[in-house]
């Protein structure tokens, strides 16, 4: 809301500084967007949050200032002169959709001369960047500008009948408003009609045949109220903003109505000339009696944590336009003013007198207690997660929930079905909420290729969305995805060292399985402490080419929560042993279909206690091997917990293993 | 040549004697270069500079003081030259011992980057903490109910807009704030409360430099017995000088937000700076909202209020488009 110093002059006394105004205004709820001079006046742009629509006119602002210097507001009691028939006789109003329309009135005048606005009255609008039209439109303008309360004027003679209707339109319903755009109508727009078709759209804009032009001369002045849903449903159905639009959205002073239409009269007669029809149709319901409020007195320093005087409050509230009603000495009532519908209840009535008051007042030194406040296991693992990632050498990325279809695929088939989507006109493309990590993570690493970082290793933590058959909700697991230039074994051992990290690696199972996303054979499902914790893989060439990957890369995804789960963040100590260690070295030739897995596991089962580790170190194949076998070598670490084992010990069970090996794979000793 | 000439040209060549002094310091590229210009001009048996103080005993005494004078300066002036280049030049040799040059790059792991919204998002969690917030989480895809109506924004209000907003089916969408989490923190436990809620959020803004459909906030909340606006404004000004710097100001401005009343938008002011920035939104839990979660408004009083990690991201880093930290360019995550 822009408001001119000038203006404001004309009901109070304006004797501070510009800016001492306008930082006052700031720190008690309009707050200063910018003053700017125009032609000798001040633009003052106020920004007036939607509960203050009292504020979206200079008289409101005039009496918000009143308040803040303690200033007498003058406000001008319009009388304009009437004489000739009543206007009963002239015009009529049915209000069909009541519901939406709570009251209307209508004025009229005839024999005006339309031409434009006198000086004053430019210079006013031009101040608030309004242009001038001529002087009846610019006076319904003038009024808004002044009281909040839109307005609008109709040449008389050429409504059908003279007459109005506020109804809803009927589908097929078109409408060229005065910006001279023509609007189709839906059933659920109100619309002022006259007897033949519809004249305006109820409280946004009005109609092209029957506005005031250099011709007219009988004019109907339109004051009303409208629901203001119904407004703002037009409005944006239509992409059709006005400053009556603006204003009809929000809850108007009920008493305005009248005033406005009686001081619209009166300017007209003074710009335009013209005679002003005794009476005023006015079609409407009876609005009931605010009910007053009770401010317990107690309840501001239970609040706000510092106390008002009584008298402060009762000077801040009264002098704000309330009417002190009684109530006790500790818990005075209230009732409020029209123009104040946003207060209702006795929290509102603190909030004003904090705002007046001044929060500068509310200290900034109190002593908050203490309260434990550890941080969670979620919170420690990301913690750890992040730094061990990062330590590894990947970045972390941060990508949007919403995808396009391109990247709306699932990584686990039975996440498949249609993943959730928004219907919004800003997203058209981007519009799945994604149910896995990676495809995103493949994309950015896309955009690195394509601009000269190669190799972008990144990982991200973030929710999936996945719809949940009965629920409204959907589930949303937080995943932790990586993507990696590394091949599988690269971004396995990636993976194993973040489980290395949380001492979970032990309890870390790989099984080969298909997943579209990856190639065959270079695939896995992985298990942690027996739950399913993800799928990793190196990406297949079908979508490195559909994502204009240029690199081959690979990518997983865990379940963070199974990570979390089986993350051991205050691992216990183990005495140091005591006793030597002695390792020894074998490779067994295999067949090649045997997984390491397998063949480790065998071993650790064949060696018995003593057995403290197993560790691969390589496979070989071709060279004198027959085909289809492989040697795998792998070292073996024997320790006893209480004494120094001997050599004959070691011996016989690394001849145990090798027997074991031999019966269940066939495998031999590689000479 | 008369006495007053012969004091003019003493001082001239006082002079000549600087300049030439002055160009074979700072002209000289090696110790050896240095130490023979010392020796030319600040040597002290030969030295142009000795030579120059001998003359002093020559001049008529009126000329003497301001020759002494002008003789002290340059003399001063050589010295520092003197010194200047000598530091320059002194720097151990760069001699390839045994073959090994150790000036050359160490072999360096690479090392990956924490995403800059994590930085301040862990920040905030590490200092809300010391105050006594935990992190508390809550769905991003919504019910109606936990994003307005128990927030106390009701059936017409302006904020429920189709095209304000990211619907989905049945009643649900992407929450827009995280305020949501408010609710359900309520709805689980009893008073008192202390938590902050982190996460990302949603809203239809068309993407530019300082828009994004998506974003993350974190929003505070404390409810207790005996909780005001003065707690609210101490846990905030305690946060902002943890967090910028000691010498930072806060102010509240009455603002205006559905779930709490009194509502007000948080300033900061650095030392020096003459500009107030708005930081975000606070205010006293509105009664309304401690009823929709069962809280009896006169047991309980409360503070919220909501920060965007972007704005407190972008402006710690000096970044100037919020894309830049959804592109995640390698070339732009490195740098932090």
């Amino acid at each position: 809301m822009i408001v001119s110093w000038n203006w404001l002059t004309e009901y109070l006394r304006l004797d501070m500084p510009v800016d001492a105004l306008s930082e006052r205004l700031a720190l008690t709820g309009l707050n200063h967007e910018s003053t700017e001079d125009v032609g000798g006046d001040l633009a003052i742009d106020l920004e007036v949050t939607s509960n203050r629509p009292d504020c979206l006119g200079h008289l409101g602002v005039a009496r918000e200032i009143g308040v803040l210097f303690d200033r007498r507001v003058s406000f001008p009691n319009p009388r304009p002169p009437t004489s000739g028939d009543s206007v009963e006789t002239l015009t009529g109003v049915t209000v069909e959709a009541s519901d939406l329309c709570p009251r209307f009135t209508a004025r009229v005048i005839k024999g005006a001369k339309v031409g434009p606005s006198p000086f004053w009255l430019r210079k006013r609008l031009e101040t608030l960047g309004i242009r001038p039209i001529s002087n009846v439109v610019d006076v319904t303008n003038y009024v808004m500008f002044e009281c909040g309360q839109p307005l609008h004027a109709y040449d008389l003679s050429k409504l059908s009948e003279s007459r109005l209707i506020v109804r809803k339109a009927v589908k097929g319903e078109t409408l060229v408003a005065i910006n001279n755009k023509t609007y189709e109508l839906t059933p659920e727009m109100l619309v002022i009609a006259d007897a033949a078709r519809v004249v305006g759209l109820a409280g946004v804009m009005g109609g092209l045949d029957t506005e005031v032009g250099d011709a007219t001369t009988d004019v109907l002045i339109e004051a009303a109220r409208f629901d203001s849903m119904s407004i703002r449903r037009t409005s944006r159905a239509l992409g059709l903003f006005s400053g009556a639009s603006y204003r009809f959205e929000r809850p108007l002073d009920p008493e305005a109505t009248e005033w406005a239409s009686r001081r619209c009269c009166e300017l007209i007669l003074k710009t335009a000339g013209g005679t002003l029809h005794p009476g005023m149709v006015d079609v409407g319901v009876a609005r009931p009696a605010r009910p007053p409020v009770t401010l317990r007195l107690g309840q501001i320093a239970r609040v706000l944590g510092i106390s008002v005087d009584r008298v402060d409050v009762l000077r801040i509230l009264t002098a704000l336009g309330l009417t002190h009603a009684g109530g006790s000495a500790d818990a005075p009532s209230f009732v409020p003013p029209s123009w104040r519908s946003d207060l209702e209840r006795e929290i509102d009535l603190i909030e004003e007198v904090a705002r007046v008051h001044g929060y500068e007042h509310i200290p900034e030194d109190r002593a908050v207690p203490l309260t434990s406040a550890p941080r969670s296991t979620r919170e420690r693992v990301e913690a750890d997660v992040r730094y061990t990632l990062i330590g590894l050498g990947l970045d972390e990325a941060v990508t949007y929930s919403l995808v396009s279809e391109e990247l709306a695929m699932p990584l686990a088939l039975e996440d498949g079905g249609t993943p959730i989507r928004v219907d919004h006109s800003s997203r058209k493309r981007e519009n799945n909420l994604r149910r896995s990590l990676v495809p995103s993570l493949l994309s950015v690493r896309q955009h690195n290729e394509a601009h000269g970082s190669a190799d972008a290793e990144l990982f991200e933590i973030a929710n999936v969305y996945l719809p949940r058959v009965g629920k409204v909700l959907p589930d949303e697991p937080t995943r932790l995805a990586l993507v990696s230039g590394r091949d599988f074994l690269g971004l396995k051992g990636i993976v194993e060292a973040l489980l290395g990290r949380f001492h979970a690696e032990g309890d870390f199972e790989v099984r080969p399985v298909d997943v579209p996303m990856f190639k065959p054979g270079r695939s896995a499902e992985l298990i942690l402490a027996g739950k399913r914790f993800g799928f990793m893989g190196e990406v297949n060439p079908s979508v490195l080419k559909s994502l204009e990957l240029r690199d081959p890369c690979s990518a997983a995804e865990l379940a963070f929560e199974v990570l979390q789960e089986r993350a051991d963040l205050v691992p216990r100590y183990k005495p140091l042993p005591s006793y030597p260690v002695v390792a020894r070295d074998l490779s067994l030739v295999v067949p090649q279909n045997l997984p390491w897995a397998e063949l480790a596991g065998a071993v650790s089962r064949a060696a018995g206690k003593t057995l403290e580790a197993i560790v691969y170190l390589d496979t070989f194949k071709g060279g004198n091997l027959p085909e289809g076998w492989q040697s795998l070598h792998f070292g073996l670490r024997f320790r006893h917990p209480e004494r120094t084992l001997t050599g004959d010990e070691v011996e016989a069970a690394v001849k145990v293993i090798v027997a074991s090996c031999a019966s269940q794979f066939d495998a031999t000793l590689r000479t | 040549m008369s006495l007053p000439d012969l004091a003019v040209e003493a001082l001239a060549s006082l002079d000549a004697l600087e300049a030439d002094g002055l160009s074979a310091f700072t002209g000289s590229g090696s110790p050896a270069e240095v130490e023979a210009a010392r020796v030319e001009f600040l040597g002290m048996k030969q030295g142009r500079v000795k030579t120059a103080q001998e003359r002093l005993k020559a001049l008529e005494p009126s000329a003497k003081r301001a020759y002494g004078q002008r003789f002290n300066a340059v003399k001063g002036s050589l010295e520092s030259a003197h010194d200047a280049a000598k530091a320059r030049l002194d720097r151990p040799t760069l001699a390839i011992a045994d073959g090994f040059d150790v000036t050359r790059p160490g072999t360096r792991p690479k090392l990956g980057h924490r995403h800059p919204l994590t930085q301040t998002t862990d920040e905030l969690i590490d200092l809300f903490g010391r105050f006594g917030f935990t992190v508390a989480r809550g769905p991003e895809v919504e019910d109606v109910h936990h994003n307005f109506d128990a927030l106390n924004i009701p059936p017409v209000h302006p904020a429920r807009d189709p095209l304000d907003n990211f619907y989905l089916s049945e009643g649900t969408m992407l929450r827009s704030q995280t305020s949501t989490v408010q609710i359900r923190v309520m709805e689980s436990q009893p008073p008192p409360i202390r938590v902050i809620a982190i996460g990302r959020v949603y809203r239809p803004d068309t993407v530019d430099a300082t828009h994004s459909f998506m974003f993350h906030q974190i929003e505070g909340l404390m409810v207790d017995k005996g909780v005001t606006m003065a707690d609210l404004k101490t846990v905030l000004r305690l946060f902002a000088r943890s967090y910028l710097g000691e010498d930072v100001k806060i102010r509240f401005r009455p603002s205006f937000f559905p779930f709490t009343e009194p509502s007000v938008e948080v300033d900061m002011l650095w030392h020096g700076g003459d500009r107030w920035v708005e930081m975000g939104g606070a205010g006293m839990v509105d009664p309304n909202v401690f009823r929709a979660v069962g809280y009896d408004p006169d047991e309980v009083t409360g503070f919220a209020f909501g920060l965007g990690i972007e704005r407190l991201c972008m402006r710690r880093h000096g970044i100037d488009d919020i894309r830049l930290l959804y592109q995640n360019e390698g070339r732009f995550l490195g740098q932090f």
